[in-house]
């Protein structure tokens, strides 16, 4: 199974890319579980055609406990769609959430359960904390992927990201795969997101251009792949998808990879 | 310097202080456990210590909910004047906003939060927050507030430099018997020595160490010798619990005829009034010098003094120093919550057995 984690800044387009790489595996034929980490639970929301997905968290705060079949939702084309949930902005501690959602899921079985071949994780934003770092600790993600523009604060968390991951290489945790580059038609862009991988120590795994069918089939609540299979862009995503695949690694292991 | 023993905690101190400062229910916004030691023991004592009873959740989702709850229920059940919310570890971490849980609760008690946790230093620091959150919400007036702020450093300073804030790590320790020692004054007041003794305590652990100006003035009775006492029990220092202690202590001493020779400072002054003790003794010049409650708050205590304490690592620490005639008064805390009267001290009640061995 491998075991995928998105990170990036808030706002760069994770959870897009992340449900539309999610789509391209899903349709290659295999078992995908995206698991989304932002207490906006809006990570899966392409994936569910604007269905509602209950969170981890707030199932088990209400009911006190969890069935499996509750929080684990199939989606389009019959991936598995998974969000942590969270606090209200400003209130408690998200990043605690995370720990407990994961704790969650591996207590409950979810792996063997739904024996997935790729868990892909969408995380929020920066490694602001301990609970965010958390599926890049304890081998719940092997690799890890960042996604960012050209733009300055974007780079700016996509090395503060690779500074994490390679903080907690020494343990035995999750290694950088490499950079996703999200356009945004920044002059120089690619010069700039390549001088960046420079500096971290990693390189640009794949250039997915800025196109409006992004914005149309999201308004239309799905993915490129499943509103325009047939463009350019869903072709590029469909490369990612091969790329990542080619890029992570394939371990035994239940929630955590052995 | 790196320390490795278990220390006192800054919530627990805080929850102490208040308790000093006479607060009608205490509220830890924590887990159910945190400092469930000193919740009980303070329970016994008459004080209302109370808890939100934090979970997994509430530090997801935050705790405001609970803690409203919390408070409301106090206040219903309890109908206090005053209640206060002390802050933990988890709720410092979470970022709770206990004021707005406070303000939104609407209770009619007088409620203020202290906003303090585990990870603050010195336990003193813990007593300093629930003084300054006291201050500012008219519990106790500014002075008041400065002088205790005051006597917490010092006690902080004390401990570092001659407590055991200044040892890596001892283990604790039971210690001797207290044969030796009994026999060692004994012998000393029936030969005719001179015998001072000082008292140097914290706040309510003078209703235990007190019993020995009892025991001393019925052994001088019984085989002669020369006795001086001194005692840091000023009636007009301190909180107004403070100086409770004091009264209480004062007259079953009068009442039993073994008044203090000489009162130097008040029972919150430990940290401060060595000095001036020292002077009262010196004075005397004693043949043996007994010192109870916090021996090392007495400056340049020699291996010849017998020496008085209720901590278990302290003791170590004392006996480690190659000071022979120390003994520990362990568990005493325990037995003194909500004293108001004097509780026998093993040490006195091995020097009232001895007595006879001497006659």
């Amino acid at each position: 199974m491998r075991r995928i984690a998105v990170y990036g800044k808030g706002g760069i387009g994770k959870s897009t890319t992340s449900a539309n790489i999610t789509a391209a595996m899903t349709e290659m034929g295999l078992k995908v579980m995206q698991i989304g980490c932002d207490p906006k639970s809006d990570s899966t929301r392409l994936l569910l055609g604007g269905r509602s997905c209950p969170t981890v968290l707030e199932t088990l705060r209400d009911r006190g406990s969890v069935d499996l079949d509750d929080v684990v939702v199939e989606g389009a084309g019959g991936c598995l769609c998974v969000e942590c949930g969270g606090p209200r902005p400003g209130t408690g501690c998200a990043g605690r959430g995370i720990i407990a959602a994961f704790e969650t899921l591996e207590r409950l079985g979810a792996v063997d359960r739904y024996r997935p071949d790729v868990i892909i994780y969408d995380v929020l934003g920066d490694v602001v904390c301990g609970g965010f770092a958390m599926p890049i600790r304890n081998g719940y993600a092997n690799d890890v992927f960042i996604v960012t523009s050209g733009e300055m604060m974007a780079l700016y968390a996509a090395s503060n990201i690779a500074e994490a991951v390679s903080n907690f290489s020494g343990d035995g945790y999750a290694r950088l795969g490499g950079v996703i580059q999200n356009s945004r038609n920044v002059a120089d862009e690619d010069a700039l997101v390549d001088r960046a991988c420079g500096e971290i120590g990693t390189e640009v795994v794949h250039r997915i251009a800025r196109d409006p069918s992004v914005q149309r089939c999201e308004a239309k609540l799905t993915t490129v792949i499943g509103g325009e299979p047939d463009s350019a862009q869903a072709e590029s995503y469909r490369e990612l998808a091969k790329k990542l695949l080619e890029r992570s690694e394939d371990r035994s292991g239940g929630m955590r990879g052995q | 310097m790196k320390v490795i023993h278990p220390r006192p905690n800054p919530i627990v101190a805080a929850l102490y202080t208040l308790r000093d400062m006479d607060i009608d229910v205490v509220l830890v916004h924590g887990p159910a456990g945190c400092s469930f030691m000193a919740s009980r023991m303070l329970e016994e004592a008459g004080v209302r210590v109370i808890t939100s009873g934090m979970r997994d959740d509430d530090l997801i989702f935050g705790g405001a909910e609970k803690l409203i709850d919390a408070i409301r229920t106090a206040d219903e059940r309890f109908s206090p004047k005053t209640i206060a919310v002390v802050g933990t570890c988890a709720s410092m971490i979470i970022g709770e906003d206990m004021e707005a849980a406070v303000r939104r609760s609407g209770v009619k008690a007088k409620t203020f939060t202290v906003d303090c946790h585990g990870c603050m230093g010195d336990n003193t620091s813990g007593a300093v927050k629930a003084i300054e959150s006291g201050c500012a919400a008219g519990i106790i007036p500014k002075d008041e507030a400065d002088r205790q702020s005051m006597l917490m450093r010092a006690a902080t300073d004390m401990e570092k430099k001659v407590g055991m804030a200044g040892r890596e790590y001892l283990s604790p320790v039971r210690g001797p018997t207290k044969l030796k020692v009994a026999r060692t004054i004994a012998k000393a007041l029936k030969d005719g020595k001179k015998v001072a003794f000082a008292m140097i305590a914290k706040k309510e652990l003078a209703y235990r160490f007190a019993d020995m100006f009892l025991a001393l003035n019925e052994a001088q009775k019984a085989l002669g010798g020369e006795l001086f006492t001194v005692g840091n029990l000023d009636p007009d220092k301190g909180l107004p619990r403070i100086r409770r202690y004091a009264d209480d202590i004062l007259s079953e001493l009068k009442e039993k005829d073994a008044y203090p020779d000489r009162i130097v400072g008040g029972l919150d002054e430990y940290a401060v009034i060595g000095e001036d003790v020292r002077k009262e003794i010196d004075a005397f010049g004693p043949d043996l010098l007994i010192l109870a409650g916090i021996p090392h708050a007495y400056p340049g205590y020699s291996p010849d003094d017998v020496l008085i304490t209720d901590q278990p690592r302290q003791l170590a620490n004392y006996l480690s120093m190659g000071c022979g005639l120390a003994v520990g008064e362990i568990s005493s805390h325990s037995m003194v919550m909500g004293a108001r009267s004097i509780i026998p001290l093993e040490t006195g009640n091995t020097l009232r057995e001895v007595l006879e061995e001497f006659e």
